[in-house]
């Protein structure tokens, strides 16, 4: 490799660097958080089948399921103005991821808390809890310790998704790249690098999910 | 202490309690045998209200209540009624997130809102009463299921409750871990707890309670001291379920 390419993948290091660390991660933690929870309102609404909120809630997961997450994004970003209702690009990534992680996440968060044994349920009413109780401190903290490698997993997605967000002008790292290159007519060395940091980071995101695992392995649900 | 009157419960078609009366007084024992399906453990747990009578009265400590023409008692009603109830369950259900002092600890500091030192030195006290004493950082599964179903007895009385229910405590145990349950069991019964248990220990039946009651097809077959109940009974369901078990246990 000649010294020209080197001096160009080191000249985009930092702006890319930076995109990620301004853009990229705030929008994948914001999202993820704000998605959280709303999966755990929408997965306990479908549960415990509360009227009217729970037809609204399956209707929500439906249609998020449904449709492309770029299709969101262009009807937040691009369609919702026409009728008057505008964002700037940043809110309007992280209302079109928020709301997409919520709906895939309910079923995640859903399938968890139906995965704790009835009799858990039955032992904390005995004690006189009620049910927001029962559920906060004794079923959550089992369904979270189950739940932690499909969260992982979509928590993971969601970082390389952002990149989506190219798309309706957010200044995060792929939209950096792709600037870099078209400036250097570099495309393979440019790509290959920000393909590196996204790799970075989710191996990082990993090493975390290990750590956390192992954290919550201390008891053993039968 | 505890007051039934014509209670009836049904899951769908299906009638479990077809209208059962039964009394019990302040520090007695009350031993619930029969086969399985006969309705026992529905019973007992009607009495904490994890099932919901579909009609009858229930009267507890001073819970009162009624369930006749589809009533349901309302959510303080049911919370005040399970605080002043212990429930002990088959297969233990202890929080496994939470080590044994901390699941007797639980209920003290959530519903009962005492400071955690104070629920902390309360549940060693019932740790040791169940002789658990050292084992209070102990998770769960580090437990031998005697061991389990004994904190699960120190969890149940952790909130000073008026009556203790066991739901079959020791079916799910090892014939040779059963003793040391019953043993705690008994001496709650000593100590003047009242006390309703479903099991298949005739044994403890005989030595502990103070009336036997034996169920079959959701109805009350003979009820009475264990000496009659257990020796003649007059039923001839009832003679029947208990030659059945002498003969197991030959």
């Amino acid at each position: 490799m000649d010294d020209r390419k080197i001096q160009i993948l080191i000249d985009s290091l930092w702006p890319m660097i930076k995109a990620g660390l301004q853009f990229t991660i705030p929008l994948t933690l914001i999202a993820f958080a704000l998605g959280l929870v709303l999966a755990i309102v929408v997965a306990l609404v479908r549960l415990w089948k509360i009227p009217v909120l729970s037809q609204i809630a399956g209707i929500y997961v439906w249609i998020i399921r449904g449709t492309p997450l770029l299709v969101q994004l262009f009807i937040i970003f691009y369609g919702l103005p026409t009728i008057g209702i505008k964002f700037d690009p940043f809110m309007a990534a992280i209302i079109g991821f928020t709301l997409n992680m919520g709906a895939y996440n309910s079923e995640i968060v859903r399938a968890a808390i139906q995965s704790i044994s009835k009799g858990q349920w039955e032992a904390a009413y005995s004690l006189g809890m009620t049910r927001g109780e029962a559920l906060r401190r004794i079923v959550l903290p089992q369904a979270t310790r189950v739940s932690v490698p499909p969260l992982s997993n979509s928590f993971i997605s969601l970082v390389k998704d952002t990149s989506l967000a190219y798309t309706i002008t957010v200044v995060e790292m792929f939209q950096v790249s792709k600037q870099v290159s078209a400036v250097t007519y570099e495309p393979l060395l440019i790509y290959c690098e920000v393909a590196v940091l996204y790799l970075v980071l989710c191996t990082v995101l990993n090493a975390l999910q290990n750590v956390m695992e192992k954290r919550l392995a201390r008891f053993s649900t039968r | 202490m505890i007051e039934i009157r014509n209670l009836h419960k049904s899951f769908g078609s299906l009638e479990v309690l077809k209208g059962v009366n039964l009394s019990l007084e302040k520090g007695k024992v009350l031993v619930i045998i029969g086969p399985s399906g006969s309705g026992k453990t529905t019973l007992l747990r009607c009495m904490n209200l994890l099932e919901m009578p579909n009609a009858g009265s229930l009267k507890l400590g001073d819970s009162n209540l009624s369930f006749d023409g589809g009533r349901k008692p309302g959510k303080k009603d049911v919370l005040k009624l399970r605080q002043n109830t212990g429930m002990v369950f088959q297969s233990y259900n202890l929080f496994p997130h939470k080590t044994a002092i901390e699941n007797v600890m639980e209920a003290q500091v959530v519903v009962q809102k005492r400071s955690k030192e104070e629920a902390r030195s309360r549940s060693a006290e019932l740790l040791a009463k169940v002789g658990l004493s050292g084992k209070e950082d102990a998770y769960p599964h580090e437990l031998s299921g005697g061991q389990q179903q004994r904190v699960g007895i120190a969890r149940a009385l952790a909130t000073n409750p008026e009556v203790m229910l066991f739901d079959e405590p020791t079916s799910a145990l090892d014939p040779e871990l059963v003793g040391e349950v019953l043993k705690v069991m008994k001496q709650l019964a000593a100590e003047g707890m009242t006390m309703v248990v479903v099991t298949h220990e005739m044994k403890f039946a005989a030595e502990a309670a103070d009336t036997v009651v034996l169920m079959g097809d959701g109805v009350i077959l003979e009820q009475g001291p264990p000496a009659q109940v257990l020796n003649r009974p007059s039923d001839g369901r009832a003679a029947e379920f208990l030659n059945l078990l002498t003969e197991k246990e030959r």
